[in-house]
Protein backbone atom coordinates (compact mmCIF):
# COMPACT_ATOMS: atom_id res chain seq x y z
CA UNK A 1 0.00 0.00 0.00
CA UNK A 2 1.81 3.26 -0.94
CA UNK A 3 1.22 5.88 1.25
CA UNK A 4 0.64 9.81 1.12
CA UNK A 5 3.21 12.44 3.08
CA UNK A 6 2.01 15.88 3.94
CA UNK A 7 4.93 18.65 4.05
CA UNK A 8 4.38 21.70 5.04
CA UNK A 9 6.90 24.48 3.43
CA UNK A 10 4.18 27.47 3.89
CA UNK A 11 6.22 30.51 4.72
CA UNK A 12 9.31 28.97 3.61
CA UNK A 13 11.47 30.92 1.27
CA UNK A 14 13.99 29.11 -1.29
CA UNK A 15 15.67 26.97 -1.55
CA UNK A 16 14.33 25.73 2.21
CA UNK A 17 11.19 24.09 0.27
CA UNK A 18 13.30 22.57 -2.33
CA UNK A 19 15.83 20.75 0.30
CA UNK A 20 12.98 19.87 2.27
CA UNK A 21 11.07 17.94 -0.91
CA UNK A 22 14.43 16.17 -1.37
CA UNK A 23 14.96 14.97 1.87
CA UNK A 24 11.61 14.00 2.16
CA UNK A 25 11.24 12.08 -1.34
CA UNK A 26 14.73 10.42 -0.30
CA UNK A 27 12.74 8.42 2.85
CA UNK A 28 9.81 7.22 0.65
CA UNK A 29 9.04 4.33 -1.74
CA UNK A 30 8.19 3.89 -5.57
CA UNK A 31 5.10 4.30 -5.90
CA UNK A 32 4.33 7.03 -2.45
CA UNK A 33 3.17 10.24 -2.88
CA UNK A 34 4.93 13.71 -1.59
CA UNK A 35 2.40 16.42 -1.25
CA UNK A 36 4.49 19.85 -0.65
CA UNK A 37 2.69 22.79 0.25
CA UNK A 38 4.30 25.99 -0.69
CA UNK A 39 3.19 29.84 -0.68
CA UNK A 40 6.48 30.64 -2.15
CA UNK A 41 6.11 31.25 -6.24
CA UNK A 42 10.09 30.53 -6.72
CA UNK A 43 9.49 27.40 -4.76
CA UNK A 44 6.73 26.76 -7.69
CA UNK A 45 8.94 26.90 -10.50
CA UNK A 46 12.32 25.27 -8.96
CA UNK A 47 10.71 22.01 -6.97
CA UNK A 48 8.41 21.11 -9.90
CA UNK A 49 11.51 21.32 -12.28
CA UNK A 50 13.66 19.41 -10.07
CA UNK A 51 10.95 16.39 -9.47
CA UNK A 52 9.94 16.40 -13.49
CA UNK A 53 14.09 16.16 -13.85
CA UNK A 54 14.39 13.46 -11.56
CA UNK A 55 11.68 11.48 -13.39
CA UNK A 56 8.91 11.61 -10.91
CA UNK A 57 5.21 12.22 -11.66
CA UNK A 58 4.54 15.64 -11.12
CA UNK A 59 0.86 17.39 -10.40
CA UNK A 60 0.18 21.15 -9.32
CA UNK A 61 -2.89 22.10 -7.59
CA UNK A 62 -3.77 25.69 -6.77
CA UNK A 63 -5.39 25.48 -3.66
CA UNK A 64 -6.35 29.18 -2.99
CA UNK A 65 -4.32 33.05 -4.04
CA UNK A 66 -0.57 32.25 -3.53
CA UNK A 67 -1.41 28.97 -2.12
CA UNK A 68 0.03 25.48 -3.92
CA UNK A 69 0.22 22.16 -3.74
CA UNK A 70 3.33 19.98 -5.78
CA UNK A 71 2.15 16.43 -5.39
CA UNK A 72 4.92 14.50 -6.43
CA UNK A 73 4.54 10.30 -7.09
CA UNK A 74 7.89 8.73 -6.80
CA UNK A 75 8.41 6.80 -9.48
CA UNK A 76 12.04 5.46 -9.13
CA UNK B 1 -18.28 38.84 -12.58
CA UNK B 2 -18.03 35.49 -11.15
CA UNK B 3 -18.13 34.35 -14.95
CA UNK B 4 -15.62 37.14 -16.03
CA UNK B 5 -13.40 36.43 -13.75
CA UNK B 6 -13.61 32.47 -14.64
CA UNK B 7 -13.75 33.26 -18.49
CA UNK B 8 -10.28 34.76 -17.52
CA UNK B 9 -9.13 32.25 -15.55
CA UNK B 10 -9.04 30.32 -18.11
CA UNK B 11 -7.59 32.00 -20.87
CA UNK B 12 -4.92 30.27 -22.37
CA UNK B 13 -2.86 33.69 -23.17
CA UNK B 14 -3.93 35.17 -19.44
CA UNK B 15 -2.30 31.91 -18.23
CA UNK B 16 0.94 32.03 -20.28
CA UNK B 17 1.44 35.69 -19.88
CA UNK B 18 0.52 37.28 -16.66
CA UNK B 19 0.08 33.55 -14.45
CA UNK B 20 2.44 31.45 -14.88
CA UNK B 21 5.99 32.49 -14.97
CA UNK B 22 7.73 33.29 -17.49
CA UNK B 23 10.80 31.26 -18.62
CA UNK B 24 14.41 32.27 -17.57
CA UNK B 25 14.92 33.29 -20.96
CA UNK B 26 12.57 35.66 -21.28
CA UNK B 27 13.16 36.99 -18.40
CA UNK B 28 17.03 37.57 -18.99
CA UNK B 29 16.22 38.98 -22.58
CA UNK B 30 13.96 41.82 -20.84
CA UNK B 31 16.05 42.74 -18.16
CA UNK B 32 18.59 43.29 -20.28
CA UNK B 33 16.59 45.60 -23.33
CA UNK B 34 15.43 47.59 -19.81
CA UNK B 35 18.37 48.05 -18.43
CA UNK B 36 19.52 49.48 -21.60
CA UNK B 37 16.47 51.44 -21.40
CA UNK B 38 17.44 52.45 -17.98
CA UNK B 39 20.77 52.94 -18.89
CA UNK B 40 19.96 55.54 -21.56
CA UNK B 41 17.15 57.44 -19.67
CA UNK B 42 19.02 58.03 -16.35
CA UNK B 43 22.27 58.47 -18.08
CA UNK B 44 24.10 55.72 -15.42
CA UNK B 45 24.16 51.93 -15.10
CA UNK B 46 21.35 49.96 -13.03
CA UNK B 47 21.63 49.90 -9.40
CA UNK B 48 19.64 49.14 -6.37
CA UNK B 49 21.43 49.15 -3.04
CA UNK B 50 23.23 52.54 -3.70
CA UNK B 51 19.54 54.28 -3.84
CA UNK B 52 19.00 52.47 -0.34
CA UNK B 53 21.97 54.27 1.06
CA UNK B 54 20.59 57.76 -0.33
CA UNK B 55 16.55 57.01 1.40
CA UNK B 56 18.59 56.48 4.81
CA UNK B 57 20.45 59.68 4.05
CA UNK B 58 16.89 61.20 3.46
CA UNK B 59 14.95 59.38 6.03
CA UNK B 60 17.74 61.02 8.62
CA UNK B 61 17.77 64.14 7.22
CA UNK B 62 13.70 64.14 8.33
CA UNK B 63 14.09 63.62 11.66
CA UNK B 64 17.30 66.14 11.74
CA UNK B 65 20.07 64.08 11.39
CA UNK B 66 23.14 65.46 8.51
CA UNK B 67 25.32 63.46 6.69
CA UNK B 68 27.23 66.33 5.17
CA UNK B 69 30.26 65.35 7.26
CA UNK B 70 30.03 61.58 5.93
CA UNK B 71 32.76 59.89 3.64
CA UNK B 72 30.37 57.88 2.34
CA UNK B 73 28.44 61.34 1.09
CA UNK B 74 31.32 63.56 1.04
CA UNK B 75 31.50 63.94 -2.68
CA UNK B 76 30.06 66.85 -4.53
CA UNK B 77 27.61 64.63 -6.93
CA UNK B 78 26.65 62.50 -3.73
CA UNK B 79 25.61 66.31 -2.04
CA UNK B 80 24.19 67.57 -5.26
CA UNK B 81 22.14 64.16 -5.21
CA UNK B 82 20.88 64.40 -1.54
CA UNK B 83 19.75 67.92 -2.13
CA UNK B 84 17.61 67.70 -5.08
CA UNK B 85 16.05 65.45 -3.01
CA UNK B 86 13.90 62.01 -3.94
CA UNK B 87 12.44 63.13 -6.53
CA UNK B 88 14.72 64.18 -8.72
CA UNK B 89 16.46 60.81 -8.45
CA UNK B 90 16.29 58.04 -10.98
CA UNK B 91 17.19 55.74 -8.51
CA UNK B 92 14.28 56.38 -6.10
CA UNK B 93 12.19 56.32 -9.40
CA UNK B 94 13.15 53.15 -10.64
CA UNK B 95 13.73 51.55 -7.40
CA UNK B 96 9.80 52.36 -6.69
CA UNK B 97 9.35 51.14 -9.92
CA UNK B 98 10.21 47.86 -9.85
CA UNK B 99 8.41 47.88 -5.71
CA UNK B 100 4.87 48.75 -7.74
CA UNK B 101 5.84 46.75 -11.11
CA UNK B 102 6.04 43.41 -8.43
CA UNK B 103 3.08 43.73 -6.71
CA UNK B 104 0.96 44.07 -10.16
CA UNK B 105 2.50 41.17 -11.40
CA UNK B 106 1.62 39.05 -8.53
CA UNK B 107 -2.34 40.56 -8.34
CA UNK B 108 -2.75 40.42 -11.48
CA UNK B 109 -1.54 36.87 -11.19
CA UNK B 110 -3.92 36.21 -7.99
CA UNK B 111 -0.66 35.37 -6.18
CA UNK B 112 -0.59 37.98 -3.64
CA UNK B 113 -0.60 36.92 0.15
CA UNK B 114 0.44 37.95 3.27
CA UNK B 115 2.80 35.11 5.01
CA UNK B 116 3.45 33.83 8.26
CA UNK B 117 6.22 34.39 9.97
CA UNK B 118 6.56 30.54 10.92
CA UNK B 119 9.68 30.77 13.65
CA UNK B 120 11.95 33.10 15.37
CA UNK B 121 14.89 31.84 12.82
CA UNK B 122 13.33 33.55 10.18
CA UNK B 123 12.93 36.89 12.11
CA UNK B 124 17.05 36.50 12.73
CA UNK B 125 18.03 35.41 9.56
CA UNK B 126 15.86 38.15 8.03
CA UNK B 127 17.70 40.82 9.60
CA UNK B 128 21.08 39.65 9.94
CA UNK B 129 20.87 39.11 6.35
CA UNK B 130 19.52 41.97 5.74
CA UNK B 131 22.19 44.13 7.78
CA UNK B 132 25.04 42.05 5.86
CA UNK B 133 24.17 42.68 2.83
CA UNK B 134 23.94 46.25 3.15
CA UNK B 135 26.67 46.73 4.92
CA UNK B 136 28.99 44.74 1.92
CA UNK B 137 26.94 45.79 -0.75
CA UNK B 138 27.97 49.65 0.30
CA UNK B 139 31.58 48.77 1.35
CA UNK B 140 31.95 47.01 -2.19
CA UNK B 141 29.90 50.12 -4.11
CA UNK B 142 27.83 47.83 -5.26
CA UNK B 143 25.51 44.81 -4.66
CA UNK B 144 24.38 41.78 -7.48
CA UNK B 145 22.84 44.72 -9.62
CA UNK B 146 24.96 47.73 -9.91
CA UNK B 147 28.47 45.57 -9.05
CA UNK B 148 27.69 42.49 -11.02
CA UNK B 149 25.29 42.73 -13.35
CA UNK B 150 26.15 46.44 -14.15
CA UNK B 151 29.28 45.95 -13.74
CA UNK B 152 29.75 42.85 -16.22
CA UNK B 153 27.44 44.84 -18.77
CA UNK B 154 30.11 47.56 -18.70
CA UNK B 155 32.90 45.40 -19.64
CA UNK B 156 34.16 45.66 -15.82
CA UNK B 157 36.37 43.53 -14.70
CA UNK B 158 35.96 43.95 -11.43
CA UNK B 159 31.77 42.69 -12.60
CA UNK B 160 33.47 39.09 -13.03
CA UNK B 161 35.86 38.85 -9.78
CA UNK B 162 32.39 39.96 -7.28
CA UNK B 163 30.75 37.12 -9.70
CA UNK B 164 33.46 34.21 -8.19
CA UNK B 165 33.17 35.71 -4.76
CA UNK B 166 29.19 35.87 -5.02
CA UNK B 167 29.67 32.34 -5.83
CA UNK B 168 32.10 31.14 -2.99
CA UNK B 169 29.92 33.30 -0.61
CA UNK B 170 26.76 31.64 -1.85
CA UNK B 171 28.65 28.04 -1.00
CA UNK B 172 29.23 29.63 2.27
CA UNK B 173 25.52 30.38 2.94
CA UNK B 174 23.96 27.04 1.44
CA UNK B 175 25.83 25.10 4.04
CA UNK B 176 24.91 27.67 6.90
CA UNK B 177 21.10 27.22 5.47
CA UNK B 178 20.66 23.67 5.62
CA UNK B 179 22.96 23.53 8.96
CA UNK B 180 20.10 25.84 10.92
CA UNK B 181 17.28 25.67 8.67
CA UNK B 182 16.75 22.27 7.83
Amino acid sequence: MSKEVELDCMGEACPVPLIKCEKALEGMDVGDVLICQIDHSCAMKNVPEWAREQGHNVEIEEVDDGEWEVIIEKVK
Amino acid sequence: MKKFTDKIKSDPYYKAWLKEAWPYLTGAILLSVFQIVSLAAAGSPWGVSGTLANWGAWLYKLVGGSVDKWYYFASDAAQAKLAAGPLQDPGTLRNLGLIAGALFAVLIASGFKFKKIKTWKQIVAAVLGGLLMGYGARIAFGCNIGALYSGIASLSLSGWVYAAFLFLGAIVGSKLLVKYFM
